[in-house]
């Protein structure tokens, strides 16, 4: 009884659930209308012009410039991008924390706001209840609602081209992701052992760090590790405001058309992206193995962490963490960031100045026509870009995982060494660590060589960079797949495409549905990015207005992406709900 | 050792005065009723024992009684203050002196047993004290004779996870008595232990409020009711059926109690 009054909780505002079919056709309805939007149907798509130009940019990954003044330039880089990343996280885990406390449900419930009884409350009741909470998840909502980017621009005007800018540009919307998923993290804990404490007359913060805090401890390290392999990719896409490091180096090679530069670059950008996400996975290992699709969709946070008992990955997990320390020393002393601007009076200043300027917002010249023009193609941008990923993704991680050749051997027959399913999966993985290592505008610059300009560079570029990020989750989730159900459909004679059809898929399918749906979510926000090196869309207007210190119109141009992200992210979490139940 | 009177806000100057008093509490879940006008009183040092059948409503008069849950009607009064009419942080000095034990334990299981026991000074901790406590732990000495105290001073620093049933359940003995309340409630003590168990379970237990503290437990056991208590309160179907010294409790009474409808 009990019970039944503890999981009468649920949050105060949902979409309802759509039917599975529903979504299916919602889904191609809006691929047709996405297509068409990027003139998919008719026009000149491919520039065929561009091709020398693509062979140029092969002839200089061939001839790479190795001299030691231009490594000596790319090993700073790769260090001030990893001071960026480490310092961002630092501060979106502490944003994180706070802000997780204080928006999870669990917190009020302590605090006598929405305190367990048998009364039945009144509508009104409820909603005061509940009204703390929803305050601060509402508040939570804006900064996670514009990407890095679009920060890093806004920050530019306040503290101007410092290591803060590109710091705070990746802390404040992280810290907001990171509140929300702390606040679920906490949430879902067993709430028992906090309430008895509490029951026991243990006052709220006291019974929070010694009942919740460490029930939740592995989860949040977790996802905490996983948010530094997104802040590295973030810390590389911030170069492109112009805040240093590798994506900025990078931008000025290919724009100055020095493409014997690009090899040594990329060959940096892989080894630091790669060696983190390895870090990363073996670090969730060591915590009890969820995969980074379970840590980001919700399911599984309350997964059962019993391997954390053995010492070597103990040993494994204090090392990461003075790792993490002495990172974080060695990139305050890199960077040097002068924290005591934030509270220069010139900051204040300019902050008012700014907020002065933007409000009350204008529409941009075309009208609300025109900016509404623009969030469709936003919208169809990040549409196409999911559209491609989703089915390429799927069937990449099989070949990737390379896991349905071997069923049912045990490890020390496994085929090994040069066989040609081994290859296949590591060229698969190595492709996978490209594409999402190399950032998206990179991407589109490229891409602009021999398509023409439009929404389809973009979304191109969009789908690249996703698939290597969801390809590479979906190979852990196959990699990581009961091999039971598939053995013994195997030792009843089906065949490897049997067993991939009603073995393997039924298994990860609703998963992967899942985790495309909330790639969407961050797609969107990408867009901006890509607008900003020309590809359309809303990014394209806002680049233009910020060149033109436009504010009152760059207000209106934010309004319209926090309103379209808030629209696809109620759309994916109400696909994705009908998806895990 | 300070007496109750001193800690609590309020006074309460009667000689034995009355640690709980319901007044025709129900309290409903959705639909179902859980208890139904239940008028209570339970005295200082007293030691009852519920019993009835499952689903009688035994849990949930536990979790009235330590303030977990506030009633659909009437009024629970814990040393002679209402704690409906309170706010959380209001309750809290009350709840001091309530120290509960769960059928479920309700320990943290990542923690080592050492910080579980800790857990139940929470209360009369500062924050700092309890924050560093949980990366140095402090005043071991204590927990370790507590742990000593309920036969197990070898898992003190023990991922509690690691555990047996029966030795958490030694912990979450231990974290009540570091609590030092004056009443212990228990909800279903021996329910899922052994009978050799059990009997050293009941005695600590009745050991205990040999101290002057206020016990009640919840039993499915009736031999014990009759063996260990001085009150036994019968719940059936959420009413109270009869409330006696053991020696008027007839195997008759015990029958209706039990019996199937």
């Amino acid at each position: 009884m009990r019970n039944a009054a503890l999981s009468a909780r649920r949050p105060a505002f949902r979409l309802r659930m759509p039917p599975r079919q529903l979504i299916w056709v919602g889904v191609a309805a809006s691929v047709i209308w996405a297509a068409a939007q990027a003139n998919l149907f008719s026009g000149a798509l491919i520039n065929p012009g561009g091709w020398s130009l693509v062979m140029r940019l092969v002839d200089g990954l061939l001839h790479p410039n190795f001299s030691p003044a231009f490594l000596r330039l790319t090993l700073d880089s790769t260090l001030i991008t990893l001071s960026y990343a480490v310092l961002g996280t630092f501060f979106s885990l502490a944003i994180g924390m706070v802000g997780g406390i204080l928006s999870s449900e669990v917190w009020w419930q302590a605090h006598g706001f929405s305190q367990e009884t048998a009364r039945p409350g009144s509508i009104a009741l409820r909603f005061y209840r509940r009204s703390p909470w929803l305050a601060a998840r509402t508040l939570l909502a804006v900064p996670r609602s514009l990407h890095e980017i679009v920060w890093g621009l806004i920050f530019v005007n306040i503290f101007g081209l410092v290591p803060l800018t590109a710091i705070f540009a990746i802390a404040v919307p992280f810290g907001a992701i990171c509140a929300k998923v702390f606040s679920e993290i906490l949430d879902e804990q067993p709430r028992q052992p906090f309430l008895a404490m509490l029951n026991a007359g243990a006052p709220p913060l006291q019974a929070f760090f010694y009942a919740l805090f460490p029930s939740a401890l592995p989860n949040l390290i977790s996802y905490s590790f996983y948010r530094f392999e997104c802040s590295i990719r973030s810390a590389t896409v911030l170069g492109i405001i112009g805040a240093g490091g590798l994506g900025y180096q990078i931008l000025l090679s290919l724009q100055s058309l020095r493409y014997q530069e690009f090899l040594p670059m990329l060959i940096a950008l892989l080894l630091l992206s790669g060696l983190t996400d390895v870090w990363s996975s073996r670090l969730r290992q060591a915590l009890g193995g969820s995969t980074r699709i379970e840590i980001q969709t919700g399911i599984n946070h309350t997964a059962s962490n019993s391997s954390i008992g053995s010492t070597r990955s103990a040993a494994f997990l204090k090392g990461s963490l003075i790792s993490i320390l002495l990172l974080t020393i060695f990139a305050l002393v890199y960077l040097k960031p002068d924290f005591s601007s934030i509270l220069a009076p010139r900051t204040t200043q300019l902050l008012e100045g700014i907020l002065r300027d933007s409000f009350p917002p204008r529409m941009p010249d075309g009208g609300l026509l025109y900016l509404l023009r623009l969030s469709g193609q936003t919208l169809a941008i990040s549409i196409l870009a999911m559209a491609a990923v989703g089915p390429l993704a799927m069937a990449a991680a099989f070949v990737g995982s390379g896991r349905l050749r071997n069923l049912g051997q045990i490890t020390a027959t496994r085929q090994s060494g040069l066989s040609p399913a081994a290859i296949s999966s590591y060229l698969v993985r190595m492709f996978f660590l490209i594409a999402r290592a190399v950032p998206t505008p990179i991407w589109v610059l490229v891409i602009l060589f021999v398509v023409f300009p439009g929404i389809l560079p973009g979304a191109v570029a969009l789908a690249l960079h996703n698939w290597g990020i969801t390809g590479r989750l979906m190979v852990e989730t196959v990699d990581n797949m009961d091999e039971r159900p598939l053995v013994a459909l195997q030792s009843l004679g089906a065949s490897p495409g049997q067993i991939f059809m009603y073995g393997a898929l039924p298994d990860v399918f609703p998963g992967f549905i899942s985790y495309i749906f909330y790639r969407w979510e961050n797609c969107i926000r990408e867009t901006v990015v890509i607008g900003i090196v020309g590809a359309g869309g809303l990014g394209r207007l806002l680049s233009e207005q910020l060149s033109n210190f436009d504010y009152p119109a760059i207000t209106s141009t934010l309004i319209a992406l926090i309103l379209l992200t808030i629209l696809v992210d109620l759309l994916s979490s109400a696909v994705r709900r009908q998806y895990r139940s | 050792m300070i007496t109750i009177k001193e800690k609590l806000p309020r006074d309460s100057s009667a000689p034995n005065p009355a640690v709980f008093r319901l007044r025709d509490v129900s309290c409903h879940f959705e639909s179902v009723e859980a208890i139904t006008g239940l008028n209570l009183e339970i005295g200082r040092g007293e030691k009852v024992a519920l019993v009835g059948p499952s689903g009688a409503g035994k849990s949930t008069l536990i979790l009235l009684l330590n303030g977990s849950l506030a009633p659909t009607q009437g009024d629970v009064e814990v040393f002679g203050q209402s704690l409906v009419r309170i706010s959380a942080r209001q309750r809290r000095p009350f709840q001091r002196q309530i120290g509960t034990l769960y059928q479920q334990f309700h320990l943290v299981n990542n923690l080592a047993v050492i910080h579980n026991i800790n857990a139940g000074r929470l209360g009369s901790w500062p924050l700092l004290k309890s924050l560093a406590s949980l990366i140095w732990p402090l005043e071991t000495q204590i927990a370790a004779e507590t742990l000593a105290q309920v036969g197990i001073p070898e898992k003190l620093y023990e991922r509690t996870a690691t555990l047996s049933g029966g030795q958490q359940q030694r912990v979450a003995i231990a974290r009540v008595l570091v609590q030092n309340p004056d009443v212990i409630l228990a909800d279903e003590p021996i329910a899922s232990i052994d009978p050799e168990r059990s009997r050293e379970v009941m005695n600590l237990l009745r050991d205990l409020s040999g101290q002057g503290k206020t016990l009640i437990v919840s039993l499915h056991a009736i031999e014990y009711a009759f063996s260990h208590f001085d009150r036994i309160i019968g719940l059936r179907a959420g009413r109270l059926l009869f409330d006696l010294i053991p020696s008027e409790v007839t195997p008759a009474m015990i029958q209706t109690l039990y019996k199937l409808t």
